[in-house]
């Protein structure tokens, strides 16, 4: 079948463009309905444990989801008339904005406290109004540090920072409100510098950055492409169809993903890319192409014996590196399974145009250029298919050194994969100077921090939180809590019924405790849902007084700091027993979650891969020993890989962990042409005694057809995985480094898995040709 | 002169209701005010607010509500208060003297630490007793504070209402504008519409039982919706009663701490 589409597309060149064009534009119609979807939630389904409860806990506080934190920093102090003047300002100006929910914004002029004055007690925003006097400030900075509820919340012990808290409806884009905010501060002139962070704004920066990535990096790559694929055939007819190929691809794919109604997230926005890459397969063609040419001179019959000699091992490429990235269906993440289902078509695509697309455009290239290009395609006379046919002869001639050196490197790679720490920071796949770094360093360093998470306390009795006895649990938890460094902050119901305690204890210091009775508790709650805010009460406590809401702010959005607010909880729970079940739940924990799965994932889907791939080798070569060899140089090269992500101590996130996968289906490609051509080289010019050397004037040795295979096929992988390197080298300019990992880990693996196929695999082939190789 | 106008004037007077040509916005608003808040000397009931949460979640708020007037509709009154659900709240007491375009005075007493506390009440529009109702919706708004215009009559329940759409004349409400449904007849409020300062629908009252209580009709039952969390709360206000004969020296600490027995039945 794949013959005959071959020879329809030859016969029929412009029939095959006309209809691959045709189809392009059915596709580049669903464009315009493009959505971005970058809510790192989303990354698990909706029905996942860890949302379905975290939404209940957002129902049940009435918390919202996302939320601003605006960092206002003075270096002399922000407690002055002017300074204050202009937070009142800003913080007016954003309650108008749409998107934000006012109601519950926690600034100087908004959050609640309570004091005690002439013997009234009030309950009300700290700062109703900008102070006028100095008088006022002092009064106000009393208030600020009389109220542990204030410090590392709106006001750093240093008094040089303070903070407002800005929630988001839900829906609402955070990097949109983040700019608005900017522009709100940019208004104000003096001493002040502003940080927006928090979540959302990460989190919808990203997204807008990866849309101009998007936009900006696949036509580059393209572009390097182009020139490089240039720069080897000379041929502007050949290079403009195989980028016609990658384009064709994409724009399948990505219309294809558009249509079905999925948004773009992190993983798809690099398709084009991985598809651009993948096209570079095709190179194969082209590289047989010309030297069939240089050998036959007659256009149509070299078409038609490139096509029947790399059919195969282009077929099979294909079905591997498909489903490499079909694995990736079986995972837990859903952008990860949808890009996986994304790519997997898009290479079939790409395998079919190989077949049809390009030998219809090979009609058309000119004859005379070709000869004139297509004469330097000979192994003898290239200087690179000498020299890589020389580092194939070196394998070949020393097989006990190299895998003596591989070995070596296995055990350097194993040792350096032990230190790998998976590990997802949003914040952190931003660079170090970004704007966002550095508030949210700013922030985390003054005050509690922009990372937060929940622990909710259940007593499953209606007012078991407004006993005493719970309440002093909850104070003790925090205090633990606070000692871990990650933590800067906590907050509970506690905080508010020790503070109305000692309010109404004309403010001495002696009441700053859980009062003795509950009905006590229970009044003082009572007292000041009378004049707070709805949402300071509910918050930290579900209506029945069943559950509580611990708030855990910490200074950093590392998985791992969560996890430790966990262990340090279920170290005081069985250090001081109460019938409580104590669960976290949270953005940050949230992360913890999504970060393990992403662990499990990678495990799961790499064993997933690693079947796969070793029974699509088997297949292709009908032998599962030619497999299990053709596996070797792909795993080193991926445990080298790991090797170095441990030594360099770079954090192993989600990006890395879905390459690995899908690494094997892509490094394997390269295996695949070398054992498949090594062993058609060894049915034209093999002997039947592989090892007594010539017999004929046209046979070969075992060591002299692996040498022409890495002259010659190699030379084609050698093309191929500079391609492909070229196209993903854009990507480590990326200003955020989930790409830039991305790229440099697949140009360094597809730099890798070349030269140990070139290399190693003939050492092997020596090693083991007395098992491998049964020629007649 | 006149007479010419006479049966043009006669048709449009046919056409549309007298009262529109009698009533301005304000002046619905102010027999609203004293339908809705102030007949009567003084004024009892026994008051059970149930607040319900979007997933249906309920907590109860049990307490005699006692009102007195002090002058004219519109004028200074005093409300007394006694809870008795839920049980740890259970003989807490709560005091306010309202005056007109003024700060409320406002007391409770903590029975847990046995002490009168005075409560600054900064702001009216927080919640009451962690209802959907705010202190004004409770005991009244000043008619001063906003801007009043008829926007239309339309009918609820049957009944014709004028629709007075109402506009804080500050920005210090937690709402942008209401409409307000006012019942030509009872001129009791039926229904009110309040927007946040975005313009977005946010809570929703609604006078879902009227009961006339010696020649007052008076709303027995009623609901505020928070459109924008689900949470609602009702109130019923059961054993409503007027002239009562509420004594001025109840408004004090004393009785404060020590309600008398018999307004607590």
């Amino acid at each position: 079948m794949k013959f005959s589409l071959v020879e329809f597309s030859i016969a029929r060149p412009k029939w095959v463009l006309a209809a691959a064009a045709l189809l392009t534009l059915l596709f580049l119609t669903q464009f315009p309905k493009i959505r971005t979807d970058t809510n790192p939630k989303h990354m698990l389904p909706e029905t996942s444990d860890v949302r379905v409860w975290n939404d209940k806990v957002d129902k049940t506080f009435a918390l919202y989801e996302d939320t601003i934190v605006v960092g206002v920093e003075n270096p002399s102090g922000v407690l002055n008339v002017d300074t204050l003047g202009r937070i009142a300002r800003i913080t007016d100006a954003v309650l108008g904005l749409e998107g934000v929910a006012s109601r519950d914004v926690n600034g100087f002029t908004t959050i609640t406290n309570v004091t005690a004055e002439d013997g009234t007690l009030k309950v009300g925003p700290l700062m109703a109004a900008a102070p006028k006097t100095q008088d006022e400030v002092e009064a106000l900075r009393k208030a600020l540090f009389g109220n542990s509820l204030f410090v590392d919340r709106v006001i750093s012990k240093d008094g040089k920072t303070t903070a407002i808290y800005v929630p988001l409806e839900r829906g609402a884009n955070g990097a949109e409100i983040a700019d608005r905010i900017r522009a709100i501060v940019a208004k104000e002139k003096g001493p002040e510098r502003y940080y927006v962070a928090g979540d959302p704004v990460a989190r919808d920066t990203f997204g807008a950055e990866m849309f101009k990535l998007m936009a900006l990096f696949s036509p580059i790559a393209g572009m390097i492409m182009f020139a490089a694929i240039q720069l080897m055939f000379r041929n502007l007819a050949l290079s403009a169809a195989m980028m016609g190929v990658s384009m064709v691809a994409i724009i399948w794919s990505i219309g294809l993903l558009i249509g079905a109604g999925f948004p773009v997230h992190i993983m798809s926005s690099m398709a084009p890319v991985f598809l651009m890459a993948i096209a570079t397969d095709s190179i194969h063609i082209f590289n047989e192409f010309y030297f069939r040419y240089r050998e036959g001179g007659d256009k149509l019959a070299a078409i038609r014996q490139t096509m029947a000699a790399v059919s195969r091992p282009v077929r099979f490429t294909a079905l591997a590196t498909a489903a490499g990235f079909a694995v990736l269906l079986f995972m837990n993440i859903v952008p990860v399974q949808v890009f996986g289902g994304l790519i997997a078509f898009g290479t079939v695509v790409l395998r079919l145009l190989s077949f049809s697309f390009i030998p219809a455009v090979l009609t058309f290239v000119n004859e005379d250029k070709l000869r004139k290009t297509a004469g330097g395609e000979d192994v003898a006379a290239d200087p690179v298919a000498r020299l890589l046919g020389g580092i194939g002869a070196h394998g070949a001639r020393h097989p006990g050194l190299v895998v003596a050196i591989a070995v070596a490197a296995i055990l350097v790679s194993v040792w350096g994969t032990s230190k790998i720490h998976v590990n997802n920071n949003l914040v952190a796949w931003f660079k170090p100077g970004s704007e966002i770094r550095v508030a949210d360093d700013a922030i985390n360093q003054a005050l509690g921090g922009t990372s937060l998470g929940y622990l909710v306390i259940d007593g499953k009795a209606d007012d078991f939180i407004k006993r005493p006895e719970t309440m002093r649990w909850l104070e003790g938890l925090q205090r633990e809590l606070e000692k871990l460094p990650v933590v800067g902050k906590t907050f509970s119901v506690a905080d508010y019924v020790k503070r109305i305690n000692r309010v109404l204890h004309d403010d001495d210091p002696k009441f700053d405790v859980v009062p003795d009775t509950q009905d006590g508790i229970g009044q003082y709650l009572f007292l000041f849902s009378m004049s707070a805010k709805p949402a300071d009460l509910n918050n930290v406590v579900d209506p029945a007084f069943r559950q509580a809401n611990l708030w855990v702010q910490m200074k950093t959005w590392d998985a791992d700091a969560m996890r430790q607010v966990i262990a340090a909880k279920d170290g005081y729970q069985k250090a001081h027993p109460l019938p409580v079940k104590a669960e976290p739940a949270g953005i940050a924990w949230f992360n913890l979650v999504w970060n393990d799965e992403v662990l499990g994932d990678l495990v799961l889907g790499f064993s997933l891969a690693l079947v796969v791939v070793l029974v699509i080798l088997a297949i292709d070569f009908r032998s599962l020993k030619w497999a299990l060899i053709a596996y070797v140089p792909l795993l080193l090269t991926i445990l080298m890989i790991y090797g170095v992500v441990g030594f360099v101590g770079k954090d192993f996130d989600m990006p890395l962990s879905v390459m690995s996968t899908l690494s094997l289906g892509m490094a394997v490609d390269f295996a695949i042409h070398f054992v498949s051509r090594f062993r058609q080289r060894r049915a034209e010019v093999g002997a039947d005694g592989t090892a007594n050397g010539r017999l004929a004037s046209n046979m070969e040795t075992v060591a002299e057809s692996l040498a022409w295979t890495a002259a010659r096929p190699g030379k084609g992988i050698m093309r191929n995985a500079l391609l492909f390197a070229a196209a993903f080298s854009v990507m480590m300019a990326a200003p955020l480094t989930p790409y830039m990992a991305v790229g440099a880990f697949i140009v360094s693996m597809m730099l890798i898995s070349a030269l140990l196929t070139l290399w190693l695999l003939p050492a092997l082939v020596m090693l083991g040709r007395r098992f491998l190789i049964e020629e007649k | 002169m006149l007479k010419r106008w006479l049966p043009a004037m006669a048709v449009l007077t046919a056409l549309l209701p007298m009262s529109v040509l009698a009533m301005t916005g304000e002046e619905v608003m102010k027999k609203a005010q004293a339908a809705f808040l102030y007949p009567g000397k003084d004024f009892k009931a026994r008051v059970t607010m149930k607040l319900i949460a979007k997933d249906g979640g309920e907590r109860v708020r049990e307490l005699v509500m006692l009102r007195k007037n002090f002058g004219a509709p519109g004028g200074e009154q005093k409300y007394f208060m006694v809870f008795f659900k839920p049980a740890d709240v259970k003989d807490m007491s709560f005091m306010t003297y309202k005056y007109p375009a003024k700060d409320d005075d406002r007391w409770m007493f903590i029975p847990a630490v046995n002490m009168v506390k005075r409560i600054a009440a900064q702001d009216k529009r927080s919640s009451f007793v962690g209802s959907d109702f705010t202190y004004e919706d409770v005991s009244g708004r000043d008619i001063e504070d906003d801007s009043h215009a008829i926007e239309r009559e339309e009918k609820v329940g049957g009944r014709d209402c004028y629709v007075v759409k109402s506009t804080p004349k500050a920005g210090d409400a937690d709402f942008g504008h209401k409409l307000t449904w006012v019942d030509k007849a009872s001129f009791l409020p039926l229904r009110e519409d309040q927007f946040d300062r975005k313009g977005a629908a946010y809570k929703l009252f609604t006078a879902d039982e009227v009961a006339v209580v010696k020649t007052h009709p008076t709303v027995i039952r009623r609901t505020m919706k928070n459109q924008q969390t689900g949470h609602r709360t009702e109130a019923v206000y059961a054993n409503s009663d007027y002239e009562v004969g509420i004594e001025d020296s109840l408004f004090s600490e004393r009785f404060l701490r020590q309600p008398p027995r018999k307004w607590l039945d």
